[in-house]
């Protein structure tokens, strides 16, 4: 056991540290454009698809120096880059469930952000029961057409590609019917509608398909492997960016003890009361704990293994974690909390919010209700923990008859 | 970067287990609490043999010259087993002290003394305050010829009945300092109090004027402050060890008995209630995990967060646990509530650890005001 980091890698985050200093826009990049020529930066300066093979346009680097990258621009708040979905599932999902001719013709230009992806899982049937989705892909000769409707897409209205998992088999158990496409999303038979949330943006999108086309080159993995490569690419959204996140929590949390100076109750600094104290105590504690779980994640994907339903522990604590963080940030700060404009500058918060507009306190705090939800509900990690690694016997279950 | 341990690390923690799970049976743990020492002297030299009495002193006093992420392993081994007797006591709070602030004399006659486990140790670190910050410590010291003459109270002192020597801090015209004290010598008197947990043992200790000789002093007069905190951070660490143990061996009942118990004609693991229930205590336990070996590295290596790192494991780990054992009687049920059952000696060391060495609120203060003056 060892928890410094290696000069080299000590030396890998000074220079990413420089180059961060030397580059980050001094405003924020706020139209798609302007994330564009970012992202197109990051990419030159070679920090996007850092783990992807060197072949295809990527760095070939190890795990340790892809989180140190995320973790520096968490603390630089540097911009993230655009296409997040391309670069955090699409583009690792062609990476190992690919053949040659689509990687070579995909992965570029995810990187360049040229071509922008949306992933097409959720249904409005089939949220957390995502195998049991109705969209249809129907063989055709030389295409597949596809009907049906998605929801819950991120980057939706400004996507040119979608990762689809479609129904090709209605007549087999539903885990073995689903497989899985990439599908333009710019054809007349593809209808996207933003979807606005209860922060009042619209990051989604519902996605409707009316005879959308899909061309069979455009098939990844076999016929009916659908099921199988969603779950690795479920896992491709945790891990790797483990330590950025909790160092963006962490520079927020800074943010709220300096507000907890200012603000005061009773005629004192609310800093000065045990209560808040012992909250802030409380929450610092929980937020490092999940920094120790990074590490270890860390440490087992520099060793080349994978977390596998390891990672629905991570994921299910630190999306908990966020809920509870952004709770005391509420209490803390009271009606402040709330402001979605108009906040004093020491008591406002500005984060990413990957629509081009900044986040506040208030925003934070109804986005901490996603993390729960999205990739897999706590609810679902728990019975993957129970089962998978408790090896808790499951629970008989009306749509696994016949199914095994 | 390596937040896992090694081969070496691997095969001391087997070999704990292997020796707890042959000579630390609950058996052997029930037998202990009807005991009047309360722990057997024959596991004692097993473990002297082992060299788990001086596991972190250095080869020069007869220990094996290992860290804290070794002790660390080895406590958890013992909160697994509800393991009953002194050994933190005698060689954290008792090692630690000679160790950190000691005089080459004081080291060469307790240290190897520890090692062997010819002599016992303890230390006595509460009042009648709560907590036990050094700096409210108001047991005092007056200059008594060569030597000094000590008075106050202190509350649960850990196995002190057993003990040749109690380090206890107190306080002088030159501040705090601490002192090697006879708990059987003149001016002191022991009293045991019963605790819940039968596997701990605690005494009041009055000290009327008690006299000690120059060479009771340990580190500078005014100096004792320092040692006791480093002390504290690494009992904390140790304690939150074993109450991990404890723990983890909750959990794998409640797994275990969630996989055969059946109610409504089914496992009662299949249940969500359950199961979901067993996912969050282990992700309590991993958590404190990560917590408890981040600490013991911290401390080990001198890291600049070492000291909040400490209060991070034992405010985290001390709620934890205490939720992890809880919630392993509830997925029992009434069995679990069984002085038969085990649960409730895991659920017992697991709560008399909370409070020592600090409970959660005073870490999380200390942790307040770190955050406090760095952001």
């Amino acid at each position: 056991m060892d928890l410094n980091y290696s000069p080299e890698d000590v030396a890998y985050r000074k220079q990413v540290r420089t180059w961060l200093e030397q580059n980050v826009p001094s405003s924020p990049p706020r139209t798609l454009e302007e994330r564009k020529v970012w992202h197109r930066k990051l990419y030159e300066g070679g920090f996007l698809g850092m783990g992807w093979p060197k072949e295809y346009g990527g760095q070939g680097a190890r795990p340790m120096e892809q989180a140190i990258v995320a973790d520096e621009m968490a603390r630089a708040a540097a911009p993230a880059p655009t296409n997040g979905l391309g670069l955090g599932i699409v583009g690792p999902t062609i990476v190992v469930h690919g053949n040659e001719w689509q990687k070579k013709r995909f992965l570029q230009k995810i990187l360049t952000a040229e071509e922008m992806w949306c992933q097409l899982y959720s249904e409005p049937n089939s949220g957390s029961d995502l195998a049991s989705l109705k969209t249809s892909a129907e063989d055709k000769g030389d295409h597949f057409m596809v009907n049906g409707q998605k929801i819950w897409t991120s980057g939706g209205k400004v996507a040119d590609w979608g990762l689809l998992l479609a129904r090709t088999d209605p007549k087999v158990p539903k885990h073995k019917g689903i497989t899985c496409f990439l599908m333009s999303m710019r054809q007349p038979g593809v209808e996207v509608r933003p979807l606005k949330q209860i922060t009042g943006s619209a990051e989604f999108c519902e996605v409707f398909m009316t005879n959308a086309r899909v061309e069979k080159e455009n098939q990844i993995g076999k016929l009916g492997e659908g099921w199988a490569i969603a779950n690795t690419t479920l896992g491709y959204e945790r891990g790797g960016r483990s330590l950025a996140r909790i160092s963006g929590y962490a520079a927020q949390y800074h943010r709220l003890v300096g507000a907890a100076k200012k603000l005061t109750r009773n005629g004192r600094p609310l800093m000065e009361s045990p209560t808040v104290r012992q909250r802030l105590g409380k929450i610092w504690a929980d937020l490092e704990v999940e920094r120790y779980n990074a590490l270890r994640v860390l440490t087992q994907l520099e060793k080349g293994e994978h977390p596998g339903a390891g990672g629905s522990l991570t994921k299910l604590s630190y999306s908990e974690f966020e809920k509870r963080f952004m709770e005391v940030a509420q209490e803390i700060l009271g009606p402040y909390g709330q402001l979605t404009d108009g906040a004093p500058a020491e008591l406002a918060l500005e984060i990413d919010t990957a629509v081009g507009e900044m986040g506040t306190w208030a925003y934070g705090f109804l986005w901490s209700r996603a993390g729960t939800i999205y990739a897999g509900s706590s609810e679902i990690q728990k019975n993957v923990i129970g089962e998978r690694i408790l090896g808790l016997p499951k629970e008989s279950r009306a749509d696994r008859g016949g199914a095994r | 970067m390596n937040f896992s341990f090694s081969d070496d690390q691997v095969l001391l923690k087997n070999s704990a287990r292997a020796l707890l799970d042959e000579h630390c049976k609950p058996e052997h743990v029930r037998a202990m609490m009807d005991d009047k020492t309360g722990y057997g002297e024959p596991l004692w030299g097993e473990m002297a043999k082992l060299g788990w009495l001086g596991l972190p002193f250095p080869e020069q006093y007869g220990g094996a010259g290992l860290g804290l992420v070794e002790l660390a392993l080895i406590h958890e081994e013992m909160g697994r087993a509800a393991y009953p007797g002194p050994f933190l006591a005698s060689v954290v709070l008792g090692g630690f002290p000679i160790l950190l602030g000691g005089s080459a004399a004081q080291k060469e006659k307790w240290l190897p003394a520890i090692a062997s486990g010819r002599a016992r140790l303890s230390a006595a670190l509460q009042e009648d305050r709560l907590d036990c910050d050094p700096a409210g410590v108001t047991t005092t010291a007056a200059r008594a010829g060569d030597g000094w003459a000590l008075t106050g109270v202190k509350r649960f002192v850990p196995w002190a009945h057993v003990a040749d020597a109690l380090l206890v801090p107190a306080r002088g015209p030159e501040g705090l300092s601490l002192f090697l004290v006879d708990p059987k010598g003149a001016g002191a008197a022991l009293k045991p109090v019963t605790g819940m947990d039968l596997t701990t043992r605690w005494s009041e200790l009055r000290l009327d004027g008690a006299r000690v000789g120059a060479d009771a002093l340990v580190g500078e007069a005014g100096g004792g402050g320092a040692i006791l905190e480093s002390t504290l951070r690494r009992a904390a660490v140790c304690a939150s060890a074993e109450m991990l143990g404890a723990a983890r061996r909750s959990l794998d009942m409640a797994v275990g008995y969630a996989k055969v118990r059946e109610q409504f004609g089914q496992l009662i693991g299949t249940f969500q209630a359950i199961r979901h229930k067993c996912a969050e205590m282990l992700m309590e336990v991993e958590n404190s995990h990560s917590a408890v070996y981040y600490a013991a590295w911290a401390l080990e290596a001198g890291a600049e967060d070492a000291a909040v790192a400490a209060s991070i494991c034992k405010s985290y780990v001390s709620e934890s646990a205490r939720k992890v054992c809880g919630e392993a009687i509830q997925v029992h049920g009434g069995i679990g509530f069984t002085w038969e059952y085990d649960l409730h000696l895991y659920f017992k060391r697991a709560k008399s650890l909370e409070v020592q060495f600090g409970d959660a609120e005073y870490h999380r203060e200390l942790i307040a005001r770190h955050v406090s003056s760095a952001s």
